[in-house]
C-alpha cells in the first residue's frame, strides 16, 4: 500500500502538474482531505394545479444526507426525508428515515450491507434526486406499481463483477398486505421499517449492466409472504422489473416494465371487506410501464442549459382480478407527460409540465394537471 | 467553452520506488464518464509501464476521483470542463479508485480499479495496488 509518505509526495505532484498546465485549480484540489463525514442533501418544491380542484402550493421533499466513513472499508449512510414539510396528527406531512445502513466494503466483487436499505428495483427507488428525472413528480409507475420511494429494514450483499455488471441482494422485511389498495396497488403495504413484522422475510435482488458508455440495463424482482396480518391467508407478493436507459449526444431515452403478481387476493378482499375496506377489490396482477424521450434543445454550460421531454405510461392496478371480482376500469390509466427542465446549475432544476391522464372508465374522470417544480442537489 | 482543467499525477509505485526495469513507456488515453451512480469504463487494464491518462467528465453533478489511500481529485459538473488523471503504471497490483464526492443514495455504488498487469499474465492483480482488504 501507498504509504502516507509516499501519498504527499504524490500530492506534491499533482500541485506542480496543475501548476505546468496553468490553471491554478491543481494545488487547492490536491490539498484536499478525504473527509470522514459529509452532508448533502435533496429538496422538491412544487406548484400542482389539477383539474377541478384548487391549486396547491407544496414542499414536497426536504431530504438530508448523512454519511460517515469509519474507514476506507466501514462505511455509514443515512438519508432523512420530511414529505410536505409538517408532520401531525392532522397533516398531509411524514417525516421518514429512508436510509440508515453500515456498508462493510470487502471487495469490488462482494460487499456486505446492513440497515434501512433501499428496495433495488426500477430507475426511480435508488435514483431520484431531482435533477436526473424529468417531471415535477415521479413517473406514475414509480408510485402505483413500484411503491417509490420504497424502504425497509434488511441485508445484503452487493458488487460489480468484471466491466459494468453488477448486483444486489438483500433479505428485507416483508410488505403488510392489509394495506393493499384496489387504485394503488401493494404502495400502501409498505412498513417502512417501522417496528417491521418480520414473521416471514422478503428477498429482492437487480442485476444491472452499465459497462457500455450511455447505457444501462437492469432487471429486478422482489418476492415475499404479506399476510401476517391475516395469517390464515396464504398472500404473496412477486415483483418483476425491467429498464433501460440510452443517451446518445443530446437525446436520452428510457424505459421500464413492471409486474406485480399477489397471490390470495380473492381470500384478501374477502377478508378486507369484513375488517377495514368495504369495498376492498385488490387485484391479482397489476402492471405498468413507461417510454420517455428528453433531448436537450440548450446543450450549454449552465445557466444556458435546457431540455424538453415527453413520457407516455400506461398502468393498471386492476389488470388481473382473482375469481368473483370484477375490474374497477377507472384504475386503468394511461397517461401523456410533456414538459421542460431548465438548469440554471447542473445542481439546480425549474421544471414545468402538463400531464395528460385518462382512464377506461366511462363514468369517472381522470384529471388533468399542469405542474412547477423547482429541485435541488447540494 | 470554459474548460476547468485538473490535472493529477499518480504514480503506481510502491513507497515511490521506482522499478528502474526499463520497461518501455506506452501511453494510454482513456475517455471515462462519471454519473450517478458509474464510472464508465469502471475497469481498466493495462501492461506495467503503461502511463494511462484518464480524462474523466460528468454528466450531472460534480464527483470525485479518489484512488483508495492516494489522493483525490474533484470531477466539475456537467458540461464545465473535465479531471485529467496521469496513472504510472510501475507496479502490478490492483488500485482501486471510487467516488469521493457525496452524489446521490448509490454513492458508495460507484468505484472502479485499474489492473495493472506484469510481463507475465499470471502477475494480473497481484503484486503492489492500493486494494488492501
Amino acid at each position: 500500500m501507498p504509504e502516507m509518505s509516499s501519498a504527499m509526495r504524490l500530492g506534491r505532484s499533482v500541485a506542480a502538474a496543475g501548476a505546468r498546465r496553468g490553471t491554478g485549480q491543481g494545488a487547492s484540489q490536491a490539498a484536499q482531505v478525504v473527509s470522514n463525514s459529509s452532508l448533502s442533501g435533496y429538496m422538491d418544491f412544487h406548484f400542482n394545479n389539477r383539474e377541478h380542484e384548487d391549486p396547491v402550493i407544496d414542499f414536497h421533499r426536504f431530504v438530508l444526507l448523512f454519511t460517515h466513513n469509519f474507514s476506507d472499508h466501514v462505511r455509514f449512510v443515512s438519508e432523512l426525508e420530511l414529505e410536505h414539510s409538517l408532520v401531525g396528527p392532522e397533516d398531509e406531512g411524514e417525516l421518514e428515515l429512508e436510509q440508515a445502513y453500515i456498508d462493510f466494503l470487502l471487495t469490488r466483487e462482494l460487499n456486505f450491507r446492513a440497515g434501512m436499505l433501499l428496495v433495488p428495483v426500477g430507475i426511480i427507488n435508488e435514483r431520484h434526486e431531482p435533477p436526473v428525472f424529468y417531471g415535477v413528480e415521479r413517473p406514475f409507475v414509480d408510485d402505483v406499481i413500484v411503491p417509490s420511494t420504497w424502504f425497509d429494514a434488511g441485508a445484503g450483499i452487493h458488487g460489480e463483477i468484471g466491466q459494468g455488471l453488477r448486483y444486489r441482494t438483500y433479505v428485507m422485511a416483508p410488505l403488510d398486505a392489509s394495506g393493499f389498495t384496489a387504485d394503488q396497488g401493494i404502495r400502501d403495504g409498505r412498513q417502512k421499517g417501522a417496528e417491521s413484522n418480520v414473521r416471514n422475510i422478503a428477498t429482492t435482488g437487480r442485476v444491472e449492466y452499465v459497462g457500455l458508455p450511455g447505457l444501462w440495463t437492469g432487471a429486478s424482482f422482489w418476492r415475499g409472504k404479506t399476510g401476517f396480518a391475516f395469517p390464515r391467508i396464504e398472500s404473496q407478493v412477486t415483483v418483476g422489473e425491467v429498464d433501460a436507459r440510452y443517451r446518445v449526444g443530446e437525446l436520452e431515452a428510457r424505459a421500464q416494465y413492471a409486474h406485480v403478481w399477489l397471490d390470495g387476493m380473492g381470500e384478501l378482499n374477502r377478508a378486507l371487506r369484513l375488517a377495514t375496506q368495504p369495498g376492498a377489490n385488490i387485484a391479482r396482477q397489476i402492471r405498468g410501464f413507461y417510454l420517455e424521450a428528453s433531448y436537450f434543445v440548450l446543450p450549454n454550460p449552465a445557466p444556458r442549459e435546457a431540455a424538453v421531454f415527453v413520457r407516455y405510461e400506461n398502468f393498471d392496478t386492476q389488470y388481473r382480478m382473482p375469481a368473483g371480482f370484477q375490474r374497477l376500469q377507472q384504475f386503468d390509466r394511461d397517461a401523456w407527460v410533456v414538459g421542460v427542465s431548465y438548469y440554471p446549475d447542473p445542481d439546480v432544476v425549474l421544471k414545468l409540465d402538463y400531464s395528460v391522464v385518462r382512464n377506461q372508465s366511462d363514468v369517472i374522470d381522470e384529471p388533468n394537471s399542469l405542474n412547477v417544480g423547482l429541485g435541488w442537489w447540494f | 467553452m470554459h474548460r476547468a482543467l485538473t490535472t493529477l499525477m499518480l504514480v503506481a509505485a510502491l513507497g515511490g520506488v521506482r522499478s528502474g526495469t526499463g520497461a518501455a513507456q506506452q501511453r494510454e488515453v482513456v475517455e471515462m464518464v462519471a454519473e450517478r451512480f458509474t464510472f464508465t469504463p469502471s475497469r481498466l487494464e493495462v501492461p506495467v509501464g503503461t502511463t494511462v491518462e484518464i480524462h474523466i467528465r460528468s454528466e450531472d453533478t460534480d464527483h470525485g476521483f479518489h484512488l483508495v489511500n492516494g489522493p483525490n481529485v474533484i470531477v466539475p459538473k456537467r458540461r464545465q470542463g473535465e479531471a485529467v488523471v496521469v496513472f504510472e503504471a510501475e507496479a502490478p497490483g490492483v488500485y482501486q479508485f471510487e467516488c469521493s464526492k457525496l452524489c446521490g443514495a448509490g454513492h458508495n455504488f460507484m468505484k472502479g480499479e485499474i489492473i495493472v498487469t506484469g510481463p507475465n499474465d499470471n502477475d494480473d492483480g497481484a503484486g503492489a495496488g492500493n486494494d488492501d482488504s
